[in-house]
């Protein structure tokens, strides 16, 4: 291992071993806040249409917090403070990796400008390759078009028609991409926050399903409605790891698999059709 | 029913790629069909950061089988054999989760000149069989890689492994799965199965060479006064020659050891197709062969002219020669494999073998999967056409992925009727959905040169930022 990455090793775990009470916590505490919020707001079975609005508050939050995050990072790039500046940086991606069940689908403009991937120079993966790979604080640029995309995204969150097909598009997706190939080190290896993403991705994939679709699919089927609880589950189950080279790559695959099967098994006893793994392939 | 409508593969070509990210410096060593291609980064990778696989390589080793040869169809045994030989999970923990298989060091039964493990190898092409990563039990504590041997005319070739320790090409293999790579006891069928199907790799056909291995109308006067050299005994022992162990008519073995003076007893390696089995000698040690004709001159004390070592390895390049060595890597390519496995899964399906489409549904899907990064979507910056088309691509080849996943949860559950109703769907949506959707696409995916040098430059834009010290 060369002198570099083991520097850039120290670094990471000095930051996550800093930010992890703190962000296990926040998480915790947010993410039950939201769902119960979302809940609330859908008591009473609403419709899907009804359910989607309620998913809206929550986009809006994790957005809003992904925006914050991202202009405290401006900060500490300001105030010179690399560290800071990382942990900003790994706080940003929490909300945005919740919300990519919206982001995909909806926004694939901003979607590239804020998270191109693999070959990025700009959004989120331009500034991470020189923020941690480097160790160079000198991202005020590329961090002023991400909050200004940010920015844009959160305002068109406000009024996009939220339509409960493209969310179950969304929804699908995202359990596919989820057992992608991570043997290479995953989305945000140079940060090594790749873990993180997936397990936010979930958590982004079980506050969708639950605050929009699990109560009609419950009353439409709730064999289907359990088995899907479970597969999300085993997906949780399968990311809650301290390491992403002890994962189970073969059996997460398996997992998101199966969860696609049962959402794609769950559109039409809902009155959606069966949810596309890409946008424009209805 | 299903066998009649498959289009028979003419060769079995496979590739197998994930798309491991940038890293400074390209390894250029190797073969120039092999375009540039970038080594495992960072520190969250299964294999160590460096790491080089060659798994986007734009031209892929040709693969001939006896029984194309033959022209029969390949048997189910030979197929699953291939399978099994591409598939990660008959091997250990490590090499399942960095998604290594014997495909990935052998790529179509071919060496892979460009594999580099930091810490398991001494340079592109060699690996250390006895490392501790991928089996600590294994670990003999030497740092001691060996050549990857190609595994062309396998079957010629006893005995097995640099050193020739081991005369049976079963227990060869069954070494590497469960010793070498901790591979759990693979069964007698699987076990069989490889052996049969490392069995029919056949040597690429070398239109220079003759009846018993001798050089036919269309050699070279410099190839010819080689092949003489190549016979002449040695000045300071006339019972050798270079052909009394390379033996022509042989396969240009003598299935024995020797001591050449590179550091022990090593088994004769056969020339047919070498031009294509860089680096030689069993630790790698040479890039050509001129390198190898310099070492017996000077071990040997032959006493070689200039133009003697010009002719030797003239002849020698003749009889390493072999026709159509690579093929382009394309979706076609892609889809000659996914046709014979897919033929395979429907066999195994009829036969409620469960073992067998669970490895095929685990193959297949992670092919596929691959073959979906082959068309970016729109978070790749550098790939700006066609996006429509490419989404509809990915799209239909994702919902192949599923099915595949529906045939498997069926046959777990034992409901082998709706196994056989989703392989009907499964092979529509292949081979006739997504197999013409990839096709119309192609020229908007990294298959296209230019626009996988485009989608590079931009990996390497992106390395050389996270590397920049200010």
């Amino acid at each position: 291992m060369t002198a570099a990455i083991k520097t850039r090793m120290s670094n990471r775990n000095r930051i996550v071993a800093v930010l992890s009470p703190h962000a296990r916590n926040w998480c915790g505490a947010v993410r039950g806040a939201i769902v119960a919020i979302c809940l609330a707001a859908n008591a009473g079975a609403a419709p899907l249409d009804a359910a989607a609005e309620s998913y809206r508050r929550c986009l809006i939050d994790d957005i809003g917090r992904s925006l914050n995050a991202a202009r405290t990072l401006r900060e500490r790039l300001l105030a010179g403070d690399l560290d800071g500046a990382k942990r900003a940086w790994i706080e940003s991606r929490i909300g945005w990796e919740r919300s990519e069940v919206f982001t995909s689908g909806f926004v694939p403009e901003l979607d590239q400008q804020i998270d191109a991937w693999p070959n990025a120079i700009h959004g989120f993966h331009g500034i991470e390759a020189k923020l941690f790979g480097a160790n160079r604080t000198d991202v005020g640029n590329e961090t002023d078009a991400l909050i200004a995309h940010l920015a844009d995204l959160q305002a068109q969150i406000e009024h996009v028609h939220l339509a409960p097909q493209r969310l179950l598009n969304g929804v699908a997706r995202l359990a596919f991409e989820i057992g992608g190939n991570k043997a290479d080190g995953g989305e945000s290896r140079l940060s090594g926050t790749s873990l993180n993403d997936m397990q936010n991705n979930i958590d982004g994939i079980e506050l969708a399903y639950r605050v929009i679709f699990s109560d009609a699919i419950e009353a439409g089927d709730p064999g289907l409605a359990g088995a899907t609880r479970a597969a999300i589950e085993r997906i949780k189950a399968a990311v809650r790891i301290s390491d992403l080279r002890r994962l189970n790559a073969e059996k997460l695959r398996a997992d998101s698999e199966e969860l696609v099967a049962l959402l794609q098994s769950a559109g039409p006893k809902i009155g959606l059709r069966k949810p596309t793994l890409e946008e424009g392939s209805e | 029913m299903i066998d009649s409508a498959k289009p028979r593969p003419e060769t079995w070509l496979k590739t197998r790629g994930r798309g491991f990210i940038v890293a400074a410096v390209a390894l250029l060593f190797g073969l120039p069909q092999y375009a540039t291609s970038f080594p495992i980064e960072g520190d969250q990778a299964v294999l160590p950061a460096g790491t080089e696989l060659n798994e986007d390589a734009a031209d892929v080793p040709h693969e001939i089988l006896s029984s194309e040869y033959r022209g029969d169809r390949t048997s189910y045994v030979v197929a699953l054999g291939d399978l099994a030989f591409n598939s990660p999970a008959i091997l250990g923990d490590v090499a399942r989760r960095a998604g290594i298989s014997c495909g990935t060091c052998h790529v179509n039964g071919a060496s892979n000149a460009k594999l580099f493990v930091p810490g398991l190898s001494t340079r592109p092409g060699t690996f250390d069989t006895t490392g501790a990563l991928f089996n600590p039990k294994a670990d003999n504590h030497v740092f001691d890689p060996v050549r990857i041997p190609s595994l062309r005319g396998a079957r010629y070739l006893a005995p097995y492994g640099h050193d020739g320790r081991i005369t049976s090409l079963r227990d060869f293999i069954r070494n590497v799965v469960v010793n070498e790579f901790a591979g759990p006891e693979p069964s007698t069928t699987i076990l069989d199965a490889i052996v049969a199907y490392v069995q029919e790799i056949e040597f690429l056909p070398n239109p220079k060479l003759g009846r018993r291995g001798r050089l036919n109308e269309t050699a070279s006067e410099t190839e010819r006064r080689g092949e003489a050299l190549f016979s002449k005994p040695f000045p300071h022992d006339p019972t050798l020659s270079c052909a009394a162990c390379h033996q022509p008519s042989g396969a240009f073995v003598d299935h024995l050891q020797h001591d050449v003076g590179s550091g022990g007893l090593f088994k004769t390696p056969t020339l047919l197709n070498a031009n294509f089995n860089a680096p030689y000698f069993h630790d790698g040690r040479y890039d050509n062969l001129g390198q190898v004709v310099d070492h017996f001159d000077r071990e040997f004390g032959l006493g070689l002219s200039a133009q003697d070592r010009g002719d030797l390895v003239a002849y020698l390049s003749a009889v390493g020669d072999g026709r159509q060595p690579y093929d382009r890597d394309s979706v076609m390519v892609r889809f000659k494999e996914i046709s014979n496995f897919s033929l395979l899964l429907a066999q195994a399906i009829g036969m409620h073998d469960r073992e067998t489409v669970e490895l095929a549904v685990d193959t297949l899907g992670g092919e596929l999967r691959d073959l979906i990064e082959r068309f970016p979507d729109h978070r790749d910056t550098a790939v700006t056409g066609a996006l429509v088309e490419r989404r509809l691509a990915r799209g239909a080849v994702k919902d192949v992925v599923i099915s595949l996943r529906r045939i498997a949860t069926a046959m777990m559950s034992g409901d082998f009727d709706a196994a056989t109703a989703e392989y009907r769907s499964y092979y529509d949506l292949t081979f006739s959905r997504a197999m013409p959707l990839l096709r119309g696409t192609e020229p908007w995916s990294l298959f296209n040169p230019a626009l996988r040098e485009a989608h590079d430059a931009q990996r390497r834009q992106m390395l050389r930022a996270a590397q920049a010290q200010r």
